[in-house]
């Protein structure tokens, strides 16, 4: 079937037709692009050839061979710039129309000088140019910012193929930039606008680096596509902007340069971000945009928040069930900030540990808490909450986090409709607990060489077992550490601390010096059962258990009064007693090898009865014909 | 260990699978005089055992001697065992002596 390309497609295209719909043919596709997947397309009319990038939303469409060599598409939507000297165009949207055919005509594949971003000789006859000196392109300032360097010149209908000497974009379009969606800027636009709410603002920091002072300030955009887009402004831009931004409202903003984002702060769904420059505009839209939601969120139900990954950022959506008070907490830094814990419940039976930081405390968290005691149960959404895998999974505020009570969202009147009709009295499971199954229901009771043959320890989670076994060996050397004794809440602060001066001693964490240090036990200890022996670490309450008397009372007597004959003898005393330990099995990097590391969390006496009771068990169940005793 | 005279581990009812052999059990004491004292066994049965026990003695004694007939034994090792008993760990244990297991016993 003979296809007919749309004749002079790439001249109409380069002067700026955008509107056209041409079929084209995909002469070649090249994957460029340090650390983002970028296409180009080589485009042909049959006659003439010109590049394009692909917008990073239609790159599926090659990976999956939807398009590729010799495919002939229709280009939908598309942009056409000027960068430097070389005319790019973007496609935003195409349909491929026949995947395969052979190269129809005899297009004119593209020649020409390669200026490097700061020289001006011509001198790369390269068909294709090298990564870096294309990425040296994409990297410059879109050229709206070089306003010294407009030309405008009239633009005839249609062009021969041209080969580019002058310097500067070829025409100037003095039309209102299209409106985009957030999805398809990118550093390659030449002319965008788009029209987006705030959903959030975020304070204006000062700052000083070696270049001097500065300020800055950052606020999210979300359109009616639900692309969202992080803005940033730095100094004179900072003073034109900030207080024309506000949350809720709806913008017209142009004229931004596109820059990668910067995941660390930023966690909105997108790579770019845009930089607000002198030049930039925004304009507030009076007429309430109802097609702009007011906030994007993607609440995941809290079951799943069990198996994420520790400091992912995500959105949840609860009934509090708890509050509790606000706490001073010494940070690291010794500054002092507020936490308030409460518990959020949804339709999974799960729920989940919410920790407020700072300011949550007193504005939200005091709301809620007036709201938990006098009888209600608010819904609590939270945008960008940081996960936390200490104790289980929990959520934790960070400086972007959103709180939002009693949203009116449809997933917060979901809630509200399951917890009125039952969902009030269903008990659900905290996955912010560590898991330790007690009880000897539960307890899974092994040998010690079971757990090195069945290699436990070795997944994401500790596995917690139950061993038999004697005490055989004590190790006497730093069988315990000074230990700060403050209370950080309602926990002991218990980091190691160093002597400074002269019988003083300094917490690091607590960034106070104090005379007397508390002793707590580090044991290293051999156990062994008739299977075989291991190491385990024992900390102060099991050190307790297997030595019979404080860490500070056998500090006392082998380094004050150095005492060693009684020291011996009490270490002797309790070797060889058996008792049931309740182990913690994890395996860690230590330097470059992973490591089992079995830490004691409970050791307990035997009791006979009981364990007579077990070991009977054991024998019987695997009888050929069970007997009622 | 010696083992050249080993004692079968009885309760009431394996008593008299063992008449005029050794063997040992823990009784409950109920009563006690100077010659004999009664007991329950760990399967609830009334036993005598003859002979003359330690003083004090406690609730719970473990005897080794002959059984004389299927609710008497002739002791003559005594062990006071206290005053708390898991009574029916020992039974399951005397079952499985005498049953299943018994080939893992003298």
């Amino acid at each position: 079937m003979p296809v007919n390309l749309t004749r002079n497609a790439i001249a109409m295209m380069n002067s700026g037709d955008v509107n056209s719909k041409p079929l084209v043919q995909v002469v070649d596709i090249k994957l460029i692009g340090n650390s983002q997947e970028r296409y180009r397309f080589l485009l042909s009319d049959s006659e003439s050839t010109q590049h394009a990038m692909l917008a990073t939303q239609l790159n599926e469409q090659v990976r999956t061979g939807r398009v590729k060599k010799g495919s002939i598409i229709q280009l939908i939507d598309y942009i056409c710039s000027t960068v430097q000297n070389r005319r790019i165009i973007v496609v935003l949207n195409m349909e491929t129309i026949i995947p395969e055919y052979e190269i129809i005509g005899n297009p004119k594949l593209p020649t020409g000088s390669e200026p490097e971003a700061n020289k001006s000789m011509p001198n790369n006859n390269l068909l294709e140019p090298s990564t870096r000196s294309t990425n040296n392109r994409y990297s410059a300032p879109a050229p709206a910012n070089k306003a010294q360097s407009f030309q405008p010149t009239i633009q005839p209908a249609y062009q021969p193929p041209p080969n580019y000497k002058i310097q500067g974009p070829i025409m100037k379009n003095e039309a209102p930039a299209r409106i985009i969606p957030i999805a398809a800027l990118n550093p390659y636009q030449g002319r965008w606008a788009i029209k987006a709410r705030v959903t959030a603002k975020g304070d204006l920091r000062r700052y000083n680096n070696a270049r001097g002072d500065g300020k800055v300030f950052s606020f999210d955009l979300l359109d009616s596509d639900g692309g969202e887009i992080r803005v940033t402004c730095f100094n004179a831009v900072v003073d034109r902007f900030y207080n024309v931004i506000e949350v809720g409202k709806v913008y017209l903003i142009s004229k931004g340069s596109l820059k990668p984002a910067q995941k660390n702060f930023n966690h909105l769904k997108n790579e770019w971000e845009i930089f607000l420059e002198s030049n930039s505009t925004v304009e507030l839209c009076p007429d309430e945009d109802g097609s702009i939601p007011r906030q994007q969120f993607s609440f995941r139900p809290i079951t799943e928040i069990e198996s994420a990954e520790n400091n992912s950022i995500l959105d949840v959506i609860g009934i509090v069930i708890s509050v509790n008070p606000s706490v001073p907490i010494l940070r690291k830094n010794g500054m002092e900030t507020q936490r308030r814990i409460l518990n959020l419940k949804d339709a999974s039976g799960k729920s989940v540990e919410l920790t407020l930081w700072g300011d949550f405390c007193n504005k939200e968290g005091q709301k809620l808490q007036e709201m938990v005691d006098s009888g209600l149960f608010p819904v609590l959404a939270v945008k960008a909450g940081k996960v936390n895998d200490f104790n289980g999974k929990s959520i934790g505020t960070i400086s972007s986090t959103q709180l939002f009570i009693d949203p009116d969202c449809p997933e917060a009147q979901g809630l509200r409709a399951w917890f009125e009709s039952g969902g009030r009295n269903t008990a659900s499971i905290s996955i912010s607990k560590e898991l330790m199954p007690g009880g000897s229901k539960n307890e899974i009771r092994k040998t010690l060489t079971q757990i090195k043959d069945e290699g436990l320890g070795r997944s994401d989670k500790p596995d917690w077992v139950t061993a038999k076994a004697t005490v055989v060996f004590i190790k006497t050397d730093n069988f315990c550490y000074t230990a700060c004794p403050l209370m950080i809440g309602d926990r002991q602060c218990n980091k190691k601390v160093t002597q400074s001066g002269n019988k003083r001693w300094l917490c690091d964490r607590c960034n106070q010096e104090f005379e007397e240090c508390d002793y707590r036990y580090l044991l290293q200890v051999q156990i062994q059962d008739h299977t075989g022996l291991t190491w385990v670490t024992a900390f102060q309450e099991a050190g307790e258990e297997i030595l019979g008397c404080s860490a500070k009372e056998m500090y006392l007597l082998k380094y004050e009064l150095q005492d060693d004959t009684r020291f011996g003898e009490i270490i002797r005393s309790r070797l060889f007693h058996q008792y049931l330990f309740r182990l913690k099995i994890k395996e860690e990097l230590y330097g470059d090898e992973q490591r089992v590391k079995i830490t004691v969390v409970k050791v307990d006496k035997v009791n006979y009865s009981a364990e007579s009771r077990y070991l009977l068990d054991m024998v019987t169940k695997n009888f050929p014909n069970r007997k009622q005793f | 260990m010696d083992t050249s005279s080993p004692a079968a581990f009885v309760n009431g009812g394996l008593l008299r699978m063992h008449v005029g052999r050794k063997v040992r059990t823990v009784i409950q004491v109920t009563r006690s005089d100077a010659g004999s004292v009664m007991g329950k066994s760990t399967d609830g049965c009334q036993l005598v055992v003859r002979g003359s026990p330690p003083a004090p003695l406690t609730s719970y004694v473990e005897v080794i001697g002959v059984a004389e007939n299927e609710n008497s034994i002739r002791a003559e090792l005594w062990t006071n065992f206290g005053d708390s008993f898991d009574a029916s760990n020992y039974d399951q244990l005397c079952q499985l002596a005498n049953g299943e297991l018994k080939h893992l016993f003298l």
